[in-house]
């Protein structure tokens, strides 16, 4: 039986996904680390079915400041792919990548921005490819679109496409650690309710 | 003064004094009915234009369902629809999305949505600030019936 909802998802099924994230994630990282030339590493993904408000708490908060890179992924598979920076993380990146940092969002010139992107973009979209080779399944995503916002309104995107098929979101994905330090970055996985069942299909867990 | 937050897909309503806030609209809106004489106030935050659910578990999520209970709750409390007036905020779009899929426009299908639900209920829309690319945090005082919008980089509006 495919599922109708999130929360249907049983534990091997989910089991099945956090390896894929982990999968999914350690590529993304490698290639962080090669940019940085540094150890960067996601310890362990998660898979989280959530409530609306508690994924939004989970997250950080809603107001808290972010910057957003989001990718919106076609193909076999329909989703969201976000990745997320706070000032943190972005003054890490900035600093390696170009010797300089700021102190607000909104010092950051278009360069600046642009790079923080480019790193949006890059840990996107190996974390698509490595998702695509592992499972066989072609997906696209979009140019990446950025923000700066409050981390609450960026998180329901997602929430808002699917929200008619469920009052739950499903989020893949996990927090960056640069040389061996926490550090707020975070990317995440959102697929719609068809497309995990595909997924799951294709894993060889699901029908 | 007593506060109250209002989550995703959820309403509150307070009586005579209080706040009531909901934090980071955006395809989202938040909606604020008052009934001016008896300072009956609510705030809705709905995340979706129409209610197409066939179990109906989330009726807050939806504008056309979320706007009707609120009405039918504050009635039980003694409200009058002909004094109920509405203020709302949020229907931004937050990214741009490539393409003319439905997607991108929720947060435009949300006011449109909005505004009709308010129509065919003879409810009054007396102050809005909708659309553009900011998320917005909403603050509405059920003693004056004031609302504040808060958005990113410490700019406020009145609403």
């Amino acid at each position: 039986m495919s599922l109708n909802r999130f929360e249907e998802m049983n534990s091997v099924q989910i089991d099945a996904l956090r390896e894929i994230g982990s999968i999914g994630t350690s590529h993304a990282a490698t290639s962080l680390s090669s940019l940085l030339g540094t150890e960067v590493r996601i310890p362990l993904p998660e898979v989280k079915i959530l409530g609306f408000n508690k994924a939004v708490e989970e997250l950080g908060g809603f107001e808290t400041i972010s910057a957003g890179i989001i990718s919106f992924l076609s193909g076999q598979i329909n989703g969201m792919m976000l990745a997320l920076f706070e000032l943190e993380a972005i003054n890490l990146l900035l600093d390696r990548m170009m010797g300089k940092t700021v102190k607000d969002y909104s010092e950051l010139t278009e360069i600046e921005s642009s790079a923080v992107i480019e790193v949006g973009n890059i840990l996107i979209s190996t974390f698509i490819n490595a998702l695509s080779n592992l499972t066989d399944v072609k997906i696209t995503p979009s140019v990446p679109q950025f923000a700066i916002d409050m981390q609450g309104a960026m998180i329901t995107v997602p929430m808002a496409a699917y929200g008619n098929q469920s009052d739950y979101i499903m989020l893949l994905g996990g927090t960056f650690l640069i040389d061996n330090k926490e550090i707020p970055c975070k990317l995440l996985l959102a697929p719609d309710v068809k497309s995990l069942n595909y997924l799951l299909y294709r894993l060889g867990i699901g029908e | 003064m007593e506060k109250q937050t209002i989550g995703i897909a959820d309403m509150k309503l307070a009586r005579n004094q209080g706040t009531l806030i909901t934090y980071a609209l955006g395809s989202c809106i938040g909606i604020c009915l008052w009934d001016p004489l008896l300072k009956i106030g609510a705030l809705v935050h709905i995340m979706l234009p129409i209610n197409m659910e066939k179990n109906r578990t989330s009726p807050f999520k939806y504008a056309d369902t979320g706007i009707r209970l609120t009405l039918t709750k504050m009635e039980q409390m003694g409200a009058k629809r002909t004094r109920i007036v509405a203020k709302i905020a949020g229907g931004a779009k937050m990214f741009n999305v490539p393409g003319n899929g439905s997607l991108g426009n929720i947060g435009q299908r949300n006011i449109e949505s909005v505004h009709q639900v308010l129509r065919l209920e003879g409810i009054r829309l007396l102050k809005e600030d909708v659309g553009g690319s900011a998320a917005r945090t909403l603050f509405f005082d059920v003693a004056t019936g004031e609302g504040t919008v808060k958005i990113y980089g410490n700019i406020e509006r009145k609403l």
